[in-house]
């Protein structure tokens, strides 16, 4: 069984970000989206807990593109179709809302 | 067999609609027979405290609710041991009998058992 | 395994949505929906709940150059003949009521209108119970 978790708020003052982290399993994969992405902020403490983490890290595009982020290789950038077959492929999605 | 939805409730009683509107999602799945759990994380641990009294902010005391649950069918009842030890929530008294305590792992094992989860 | 089996089948998803209108969320889900449309499968019903009964408001006005959510959510849920369905407890207490609710609780204003339906949280629950997938939108 494997969940995709779903996150879109700012990790800086929130603690989605680490209480999702904290019980994410191995199989799990998490898609950023929003203000999310901010977490991808190079040298930050979000980007480099990610870095560290070996999570199946996922970032919607267009977010990534609007906030002119830059896309590491450890982290795939998806669409919307590929949003779609992600929460197809895992066996359901939760979204922190 | 119907399908079972885990809710997990991370909002403090009153900080809005969050735990209250995560609970009427608990109570309905419940008066429809349907297996749901309900999982008391982060902030959603202080709607556990003991003595608390809504009216004094005149919002609705939703320990009602809570001891509700098991009348409508729903007896899966979790909280994060690290959410509570964090906020200073001693598990040992809480609002709610019969909660089970859980780690992380734990958690992440209760969230794949289940077929569905609300994150609220 | 399983999901590989998956992919490539029709796959029957419930959406629900708890932002309002001008959350990204909410654009996010309407993106999201016509792509699962897009992608062959189906879209059991759409929930609107907390904060997401504001997208089924049609009192909303949105400056002619900012994006329309509510009118494109409507017209969304119009030309696929989606079941669109926002629940009442949450719309009557942030004031977005149909005509019945306004006749019945004496208000002016009537926000709900086709093809919304006002109904409760049962219809979420029956929406889980027969999709594939159940994808939540909301927060920002």
């Amino acid at each position: 069984m494997s969940t995709l978790h779903v996150l879109s708020h700012s990790p800086f003052g929130d603690n989605r970000l680490t209480s999702c982290l904290r019980v994410l399993g191995k199989q799990d994969a998490l898609l950023l989206c929003g203000d999310a992405t901010y977490a991808l902020q190079a040298g930050t403490v979000p980007f480099e807990l990610l870095r560290g983490s070996g999570v199946n890290l996922f970032i919607l595009a267009e977010d990534l593109q609007a906030r002119g982020l830059h896309l590491p290789n450890w982290v795939e950038a998806v669409d919307y179709p590929a949003f779609v077959e992600l929460s197809i492929r895992h066996d359901k999605v939760n979204t922190w809302l | 067999m119907p399908k079972s939805l885990l809710l997990i409730s991370r909002q403090a009683p009153w900080s809005g609609p969050g735990a209250r509107e995560a609970l009427d999602i608990v109570l309905a799945g419940g008066a429809f027979d349907l297996p749901i759990g309900l999982l008391f994380l982060d902030d959603g641990v202080f709607q556990l405290l003991a003595g608390q009294n809504a009216k004094a902010v005149q919002q609705k005391d939703l320990s009602a609710n809570l001891h509700a649950l098991p009348m409508f069918g729903v007896e899966a009842l979790f909280v994060c041991a690290d959410s509570a030890a964090q906020r200073g929530v001693d598990t040992e008294v809480l609002a709610l009998d019969e909660l089970k305590v859980l780690s992380a792992q734990d958690i992440t094992a209760l969230i794949d058992r289940y077929d569905q989860v609300i994150t609220l | 395994m399983a999901a590989v089996l998956l992919i490539g089948s029709v796959m029957k998803f419930a959406i629900a949505l708890f932002s309002a209108a001008h959350a990204p969320s909410s654009r996010r889900a309407l993106l999201f929906a016509q792509a699962a449309l897009a992608g062959g499968h189906e879209i059991v019903r759409l929930f609107f709940y907390q904060d997401g009964v504001h997208n089924a408001d049609s009192g909303v006005v949105i400056p002619q150059d900012e994006a329309d959510l509510p009118r494109q959510w409507r017209a969304f849920v119009s030309d696929n003949r989606l079941d669109g369905v926002v629940c009442i407890a949450a719309a009557l207490r942030r004031g977005v009521l149909n005509e019945e609710e306004a006749q019945r609780y004496q208000r002016s204003a009537i926000s709900v209108e086709a093809p919304w339906a006002l109904s409760g949280l049962g219809q979420l629950h029956d929406a889980i119970q027969d999709a594939d997938r159940l994808i939540c939108f909301g927060g920002a």
